[in-house]
């Protein structure tokens, strides 16, 4: 399956109009990512399109940021629903879900963990943390955006412990 | 060198104090905060809070890397230090530099220089500003021993990467030297990690006397007068005055004088204090050493001064000269300031954690507070106990105390001891108000203070 231009720009119109911040499309080789605040830098694929919402809306490859992305605001407060234990950032610092641009992340949503699962990386000071999931179980929702600020006790992935 | 967005690295009232500088410019805050303070007053007044991690201190506000990760990360183009934790340390103005972020104070390298105050007291002297008679480095007892006899009993055995009043040990005579140098030595290995230790006469009837400096990029120091700074409690400064005024004129002059020229041949910058002891005996004053930093005690300046000392800091880092001259700075009448802290003064002034459920400061003509308490607020056990600097300005010194008499006695607390019942007792005093004061009066008054409790 093809996307022409016409169909991101009538994804991006939908997305617009919904309450949803951020949306992600995968068709084959293709990916679009789409978010109303800050862009999100998955990874740097060639076939990855990343469309910020206030930049233009046609189709661009790899518009990806090279420095950690800055997060003016403050996260929202995340609700922890009923069943779920989340995996908190253990210290501030940038965010990574993968080993190194372009890898696969080191876990996936419906993906199983275990308690000593490495799910993510914070760097400081370019020095990279590894982050533990602490509880074995399978991950819901991913919490915390690629390569932006997460601050100490941050949830990164919500769980459901098994 | 831009400075639009500033992470105030630090907690209490100097965060809040900060924050107001900032938006008195129009320029951004981001609040650096343990997991203890997310609730805080400067959390909530700064454009948004950044958590860096536990509630303990050296795993949040000692921590260089977390502190650059979170300036970088809410895009801070600046980072303010405060007093106390990381702000005099030369590794925290250093990692700011290497990732372009405006360290809001001096360059690593006028840090690193006054930090170590064996290397400071060459410094002033070369300088000829007077210093303490003492020694150089002292390697062990017996080298001490012979120092000590040279310079007389009794003496001060000091760290040399102390100050700020820790790391003194006094040596009254030539038995006690060995010991005290072998715990002396030990206690600065454990504390600062270097046991150079150096000697100071002691002078047993003296004032603390410290002058403000601010110095801007383009070599331009001035003095902003000095401060008197005397009433201490294990080295622990409680009341302080502006101006010094059992000094004469030309005393005073004098010292400032001295303070201006030895931050000026390190070409310091930004705002510092340079602290003397003065002998009340012999009506000398010598350097003691440079706080490179802002200090707890700089509104009393302030008051006298007008000079709005946290803005100028702002300013003299983003690069801009001093828009005042020596000869046209002015000092009006006197300021007095009082430390609130979390203690029992009757429970020989244990510290008080604790919820604050009735927080009602004194207002008035030449009040001010500076705090982060509010009603409600809790007093954390992880940190220092100052809840807040309650600040009076008078035409003259009896204004002054007046005003505070009235300010302490209006100023109510309820939930927790704090020790405003012990600051009225001072203020109260006819030897305080007549001036009839050392730096080892209020432990006097102190212990006469506790025992009347106990009695």
């Amino acid at each position: 399956m093809e996307l022409s231009e016409d169909d991101v720009l009538h994804i991006l119109k939908l997305i617009d109009e919904s309450k949803f911040d951020y949306f992600q499309l995968e068709v084959g080789e293709l990916k679009i990512t789409v978010s109303k605040g800050d862009p999100i830098p998955i990874s740097a694929s060639p076939q990855n399109v990343a469309v910020s919402q206030a930049s233009a809306p046609a189709p661009q490859t790899a518009s990806v940021a090279a420095a950690p992305a800055q997060k003016k605001e403050a996260p929202k407060p995340v609700v922890i629903p009923e069943g779920m234990v989340p995996i908190k950032s253990p210290m501030v610092g940038v965010f990574y879900v993968a080993p190194e641009p372009g890898k696969p992340p080191f876990v996936t949503v419906n993906g199983p963990v275990k308690a000593d699962s490495t799910v993510g990386l914070i760097e400081v000071m370019k020095v990279f943390n590894a982050v533990s999931a602490g509880v074995d179980g399978i991950v819901t929702e991913v919490l915390a955006q690629n390569g932006q600020l997460v601050e100490y006790g941050q949830p990164l992935f919500l769980v459901k412990p098994s | 060198m831009s400075v639009t967005r500033v992470l105030v690295a630090n907690r209490g009232e100097i965060a809040v104090r900060i924050i107001n500088a900032c938006q008195s410019l129009g320029i951004e805050t981001v609040a650096a905060v343990s997991e203890a303070d997310r609730d805080s007053l400067a959390a909530q007044k700064a454009n948004r809070a950044v958590c860096i991690g536990p509630p303990r201190s050296s795993d949040s506000y000692l921590k260089v890397g977390a502190l650059i990760a979170a300036a970088r990360g809410t895009g801070c183009d600046a980072l303010h230090p405060g007093y106390g934790f990381l702000s005099e340390r030369a590794e925290l103005a250093e990692a700011c530099a290497q990732h372009n972020i405006v360290f809001v104070g001096p360059s690593a390298d006028n840090i690193a220089k006054m930090g170590d105050k064996l290397q400071a007291r060459r410094i002033a002297q070369s300088s000829g500003v007077p210093i303490v008679p003492g020694s150089d480095r002292a390697k062990n007892a017996p080298e001490a021993a012979v120092l000590a006899k040279q310079i007389g009993y009794p003496i001060l055995l000091k760290a040399s990467a102390g100050g700020g009043g820790r790391g003194i040990k006094l040596v009254s005579n030539p038995s006690e030297m060995e010991t005290t140098f072998s715990t002396a030595a030990a206690e600065a290995r454990a504390a600062f990690g270097d046991d150079t230790l150096y000697m100071e006469r002691y002078i047993g009837n003296a004032r603390h006397i410290e002058v403000q400096v601010l110095g801007d990029h383009f070599g331009n120091v001035i003095h902003l007068g000095e401060r008197d700074c005397s009433l201490q409690r294990r080295h622990q400064k409680i009341i302080e005055e502006a101006p010094a005024y059992a000094l004469t004129q030309d005393v005073r002059a004098k010292i400032c004088e001295a303070a201006a020229t030895l931050a000026r041949s390190i070409g310091y910058r930004n705002a510092g204090t340079i602290e003397f002891i003065y002998d009340n005996d012999s009506s000398e004053f010598f350097f003691l050493e440079m706080n490179t930093r802002i200090q707890v005690e700089h509104p009393v300046t302030e008051m006298i001064t007008g000079v709005d000392l946290v803005a100028q800091q702002l300013l003299i880092a983003r690069g801009q000269a001093l828009p005042y001259k020596q000869t046209n700075l002015r000092l009006h009448g006197h300021a007095i300031e009082c430390r609130i802290n979390a203690e029992s003064p009757q429970h020989g002034f244990r510290p008080c954690p604790g919820r604050i459920s009735n927080w009602q400061p004194p207002s008035g003509d030449g009040v001010r507070l500076d705090s982060h308490c509010y009603t409600g607020y809790v007093v954390s056990p992880y940190y220092d106990s100052l809840l807040a600097k309650l600040i009076v300005h008078g035409d003259n010194r009896a204004q002054a105390i007046d005003r505070m008499k009235v300010a302490l006695a209006t100023f109510q607390v309820e939930g927790i001891d704090t020790g405003i019942p012990f600051l009225q007792t001072i203020i109260d005093n006819p030897d305080y108000r007549c001036g009839k004061i050392n730096t080892r009066w209020l432990e006097k008054k102190l212990d006469e203070y506790s025992a009347s409790y106990v009695a």
